[in-house]
């Protein structure tokens, strides 16, 4: 087990984990940085400091209620849907790849790819918001046609680690997927 | 897919290295100024999948580049699905932007929206020449502009010839002379193009480069011996049907040649507003079997329609290098053509009749070609085939190019104070102060994200052309 500093692709620092059990299993996971308070009072004193403003010009306090039910509901879809602490990605030889990100607020979110539907493990790069980043991404066989691809799964969306760490994954992907 | 496979697959670890360690270690190899090797970004709004003289000449000079061992990508807006990074032969690399297309297949400019990932490309790829192409592409200027606030050597290639007198062309000299006063280099496909960019632009003529075009001779063979028809003589025209080719001329003509010579047939490619004129002669002296309108014509069917005739006739009235009669001689035809912009430069006097670009001047050219066809005396296709194949070379050409980018690599770029003073006293007060804020404005924006993105947070993209070349080394591997 080693556990290693990295950047993503803004700079920020993310963690990298890489377990092996046994030669053909293999697990990889990504922690991003966890949701401080500093951001929450900021963005909260941001939308407080909004509201307070259009009270003092319209003296209706609904605008106030309101607001606390703003912040309220996002920060619970923020923490729920948005905002997410670690990556895992799974790969077995035998088995196949299983991808499992988990929010902040503890919610699970896993899908599992055979590995009879995988053609192989790749890294690409993408135009993404005004800039060409690298990323990590399955292809998944065409089932009518085993040579074609039929789409391209991308993984640590939401981390999306800088190359060296990407480099990583993907040599011990490549380990694991030549096994016979 | 199957590309882009490949080279991930190559993209395994190497120790942290950056830039200006790459670089360095390139000049380091090198034992005198030869052996540097350039890494390269063209830019323009036209490459492939959209077909022209722009487009090839980006794809052949880029792989002549490849082949001398230079790195070499090539950046350009997106074009419909085909949007993303693509490799084409040899590891050339293609950034299809996504950028808005405006006009005629070029992006539209706010001077800035494109600077973003602009930078991006030209951080990860470490280019140190950046390479515009065409007057009438905005990416082009954009990306001249921005790497000129990042501090990249610059080179512009100019393609075509304009006026000086309508509103269009005063507008696109202002815009050219603005883009140009402070590029390190211009190239330009023919003396009188060069003549013409250095009057429009105000540059000093130092600054500017000869270049001419070239023909693939493998595209452009004539045909095997016998397969033409030759009971009767074939005058071939290609070329879009419009005001700038003398498709008027070329319909003054057509009369007066076929009532002398009975045994006289026009053959004539290409598509545009002028073919009603074409039509018209046609018809009113009923000349049906002997006029052969084609309509717009493939790149890759050119060469069959060429090898139909005998005599290649180009009207243009105003032309920087006409590749059309390259490409003609190059089918072993006699080419016929009016003495206008570069024509003459472009082939040797034995191979071209020129003409003043009027109907009976054009009349007597065609004469004595069509009299030197029927003695007999024109030397066979192969002859001439052979002689034009050694003229207009690519290799030539990147060679050429070559020592512009080492010539430009040893100047320094404008810093940002001089560069202001240069577009306030080069391009007018109005135009000069304005684009000067312009340009203060871009470097403040590169401040802006330079700030929000670090260079360093950016990756150096892994080569797949050039001396750390990861796809020639497996070519290599795999070879022994």
């Amino acid at each position: 087990m080693a556990v290693n500093q990295y950047t993503d692709v803004n700079g920020k620092p993310i963690t990298f984990d890489s377990e092996s059990h046994k030669d053909f299993c293999r697990e990889f996971t990504i922690s991003n940085a966890k949701l401080s308070l500093r951001t929450i009072l900021i963005y909260t004193c941001i939308v407080w400091l909004l509201a307070y403003a259009v009270f003092f010009i319209t003296e209706n306090t609904v605008v106030l209620s309101s607001a606390i039910i703003v912040t309220l509901v996002s920060m619970v879809i923020g923490i729920h849907f948005v905002k997410v602490d670690r990556e895992t990605l799974l790969i077995i030889r035998s088995l196949g790849v299983q991808v499992s990100s988990s929010f902040a607020s503890g919610r699970e979110c896993t899908t599992f790819i055979e590995m009879s539907k995988i053609k192989d493990i790749v890294i690409n790069e993408a135009v993404y918001m005004h800039r060409v980043i690298y990323y990590l991404c399955i292809l998944v066989k065409n089932p009518s046609d085993p040579e074609m691809i039929s789409s391209v799964v991308p993984l640590f969306q939401s981390s999306k680690p800088r190359l060296n760490c990407l480099e990583q994954v993907y040599k011990a992907c490549q380990e694991v997927l030549l096994q016979n | 897919m199957g590309q882009r496979k490949t080279t991930s697959s190559r993209a395994h670890p190497r120790t942290p290295d950056t830039c200006s360690a790459r670089t360095g270690a390139l000049k380091a190899d090198g034992d005198g100024p030869v052996a540097v090797k350039h890494s390269i970004c063209m830019v323009s709004d036209f490459f492939y999948p959209n077909m022209g003289g722009v487009e090839s000449h980006i794809y052949q000079l880029s792989q002549c580049l490849l082949e001398k061992g230079h790195k070499v990508v090539i950046a350009t807006h997106a074009y419909g699905d085909r949007r993303g990074i693509r490799y084409l032969t040899n590891g050339l690399k293609v950034y299809y932007l996504p950028l808005q297309v405006m006009y005629n297949q070029s992006t539209a400019t706010t001077c800035f929206h494109s600077l973003p990932l602009l930078r991006c490309v030209f951080v990860r790829e470490c280019v140190t020449v950046v390479h515009a192409h065409s007057s009438f592409s905005a990416l082009a200027h954009d990306a001249l502009f921005h790497a000129k606030t990042m501090g990249l050597n610059t080179v512009f290639t100019d393609h075509s010839l304009f006026g000086f007198a309508d509103v269009s062309s005063v507008l696109t000299n202002k815009l050219l002379t603005v883009t140009l006063c402070d590029t390190s280099h211009v190239v330009c496909v023919s003396y009188t193009s060069k003549e013409n960019t250095v009057l429009r632009a105000a540059l000093p003529p130092d600054r500017v480069s000869v270049i001419p075009n070239a023909v693939d001779p493998a595209q452009f063979t004539p045909a095997d011996p016998g397969r033409r028809d030759d009971a009767r003589i074939t005058v071939v025209v290609v070329s879009r049907l419009v005001y700038r080719k003398g498709i008027d001329l070329l319909g003054g003509i057509i009369p007066v040649l076929c009532a002398k010579h009975p045994d006289l047939c026009f053959l004539i490619g290409g598509e545009g507003p002028k073919r009603i004129v074409l039509e018209e002669v046609r018809e009113k002296y009923q000349l049906h079997d002997r006029v052969r309108l084609l309509g717009a014509l493939d790149h890759k069917d050119v060469r069959d329609v060429l090898v139909q005739g005998h005599i290649f006739l180009n009207t243009s009235l105003t032309e920087a290098f006409c590749m059309a009669i390259v490409e003609g001689a190059s089918c072993g035809l006699q080419v016929v053509s009016t003495r206008v912009g570069g024509i003459p430069e472009v082939l040797p006097d034995e191979l071209v009749t020129l003409c003043e670009p009027t109907v009976r001047s054009l009349c007597e050219g065609l004469e004595t070609a069509i009299a030197r066809q029927q003695e007999g005396s024109v030397p066979s296709p192969e002859t001439i085939h052979k002689q034009v194949r050694a003229l207009y070379t690519w290799r030539n050409v990147a060679d050429r190019t070559e020592k512009v980018y080492d010539r430009v690599a040893g100047q320094e770029v404008l810093s940002l104070d001089r560069r202001v003073l240069r577009l306030r006293s080069h391009c007018g007060s109005v135009a000069g102060s304005v684009f000067a804020f312009f340009a203060v404005l871009d470097f403040l924006f590169l401040l802006l994200l330079g700030w929000l993105i670090p260079d360093d947070v950016i990756d150096v993209a892994v080569d797949a052309s050039g001396p750390n070349s990861r796809w020639r080394r497996d070519v290599i591997k795999k070879k022994n």
